[in-house]
């Protein structure tokens, strides 16, 4: 068993943000379970410390992004054909409104901006959904109750759901995906949708599309699809998320140095973590 | 050989408190001239019809307002008792308080849960049921006060998904 880490030998003062282990076990969601999962002093940093980090400056941007496809995806379920200009002008409404709420931290604000704007340009053009496309559902709010299963509630948010039970999520990256990767990597959520899906319908979902838009020079949409979840990795989730209680029970947050440190936004915290 | 026609009409219509009710009446008939089975399945359908149309104008029970709103019809998730992912009551009581403090019109509600989804408010399951509430907040934001978020569900708790 690790103890719960202190803040006594971190200089950063802890903001009000915290919140306790009891919330947490509530319920999990997919990012939080990936967060915990990924490095266990990043999550107690991110959610239980109570320290506020700015938002960077790629998270601003993909909120923008995923902003304006949502009012892409509602229109559409409005009959709507929203132009060009319209999308535009959704998206400059929704990077000024996070702005404000969201306070990034930009290097070169406005070369971002037309970085997020490319990408969309880049989607509408190539999207596979065609533009008179009803959704089956827009950004919802689902949950599943898996207390039958001894684990808390399952929560999230469906970026899309497609005619016929297809999920989508949208993704922002500044690498062009390896398609196997992004199936493996993002297991944890797809079958979590796929569960939240299934709960909140009663029905199977038909698949699962990842749109990934990437930051690359010439901007390319990347779509991986990938079937409905199996019992299999339905069985690994809950192998995680029953990791996730027993872990948040016992306090353990261990610090797991990798790679992923190097965009860690609690570096310099962990660094003096004790 | 004899020839068999099979018909079947259906109809569901919307109530008032976001109920419907709907009958179908199935038919197997002969068919006893096989080259009019359009004039055949014609008048069947108008027959039909016309008694479906008879019988659904006897509403039986109409459930008033706030009608399973205060947790007696539910299990212990707060579902509707044979439909496990049917609208939630939690939900239809956000949907009625959002109603009730705006004095919405609810038939209008009940038009967009059918524009939306394609049903009435009580035939939605409950993801259909979220994003209706969704379009709520869109339309009835916030009246007063401050403290809003922004995205007009500032008068409401929906205990919405926590990252």
């Amino acid at each position: 068993m690790n103890p719960a880490p202190t803040t006594e030998t971190i200089t950063v003062p802890a903001g009000d943000g915290g919140r306790s282990i009891d919330d947490l076990l509530s319920n999990v969601s997919a990012s939080r379970l990936a967060t915990f999962h990924q490095c266990r002093l990043r999550f107690w940093f991110r959610y239980l410390s109570g320290i506020m980090k700015p938002k960077p400056a790629a998270l601003h941007l993909g909120s923008s992004v995923h902003e304006t496809l949502k009012f892409w995806n509602r229109a559409r379920w409005h009959r709507q054909t929203p132009s060009l200009r319209d999308l535009h002008d959704a998206f400059s409404g929704a990077w000024s409104e996070l702005r404000e709420a969201d306070s990034p931290q930009f290097e070169d604000e406005e070369g971002e901006k037309q970085t997020g704007w490319k990408l969309l340009e880049t989607y509408f053009r190539e999207s596979p959904i065609p533009s008179d496309e009803r959704p089956e559902a827009v950004e919802v709010s689902v949950e599943a109750d898996l207390t039958a299963h001894g684990l808390p509630k399952l929560v999230g948010v469906l970026d899309l759901v497609r005619p016929g039970g297809r999920i989508v999520d949208f993704k922002t990256s500044g690498k062009t995906p390896d398609p196997e990767q992004v199936t493996h990597t993002t297991e944890g959520q797809t079958t979590g949708y796929a569960l939240l899906y299934r709960e909140a319908t009663g029905r199977a979902e038909s698949g699962i599309e990842i749109h990934t838009l990437v930051k690359t020079k010439a901007p390319k949409l990347i779509v991986t699809a990938t079937p409905p979840a199996t019992d299999a990795q339905v069985t690994r989730l809950f192998r995680g998320i029953e990791s996730y209680v027993k872990g948040l029970e016992r306090e353990d947050f261990v610090p797991s140095p990798g790679l992923q440190c190097a965009s860690c936004e609690y570096f310099n915290e962990c660094r003096r973590w004790s | 050989m004899a020839v068999k026609l099979i018909a079947n009409y259906a109809k569901r219509l919307g109530l008032p408190g976001y109920s419907s009710h709907q009958f179908s009446v199935s038919v197997e008939t002969e068919l006893q001239n096989v080259t009019d089975v359009a004039g055949e399945s014609a008048r069947l359908y108008e027959s039909l019809q016309k008694a479906v149309d008879d019988q659904m104008q006897q509403t039986g029970f109409v459930p008033p307002d706030g009608y399973g709103m205060n947790g007696g019809q539910a299990n212990g998730n707060g579902h509707q008792a044979g439909n496990e992912a049917g609208i939630s009551d939690k939900q239809l009581d956000l949907i009625n308080r959002i109603v009730r403090e705006n004095n919405a019109n609810k038939t209008d509600i009940e038009n967009m849960a059918i524009q939306m989804f394609g049903g009435g408010v009580r035939t939605l399951n409950r993801m259909q049921a979220s994003n209706l509430i969704d379009e709520l907040f869109e339309k009835y934001p916030r009246r007063n006060g401050n403290g809003g978020n922004g995205n007009g569900r500032g008068n409401y708790q929906r205990q919405p998904a926590r990252a």
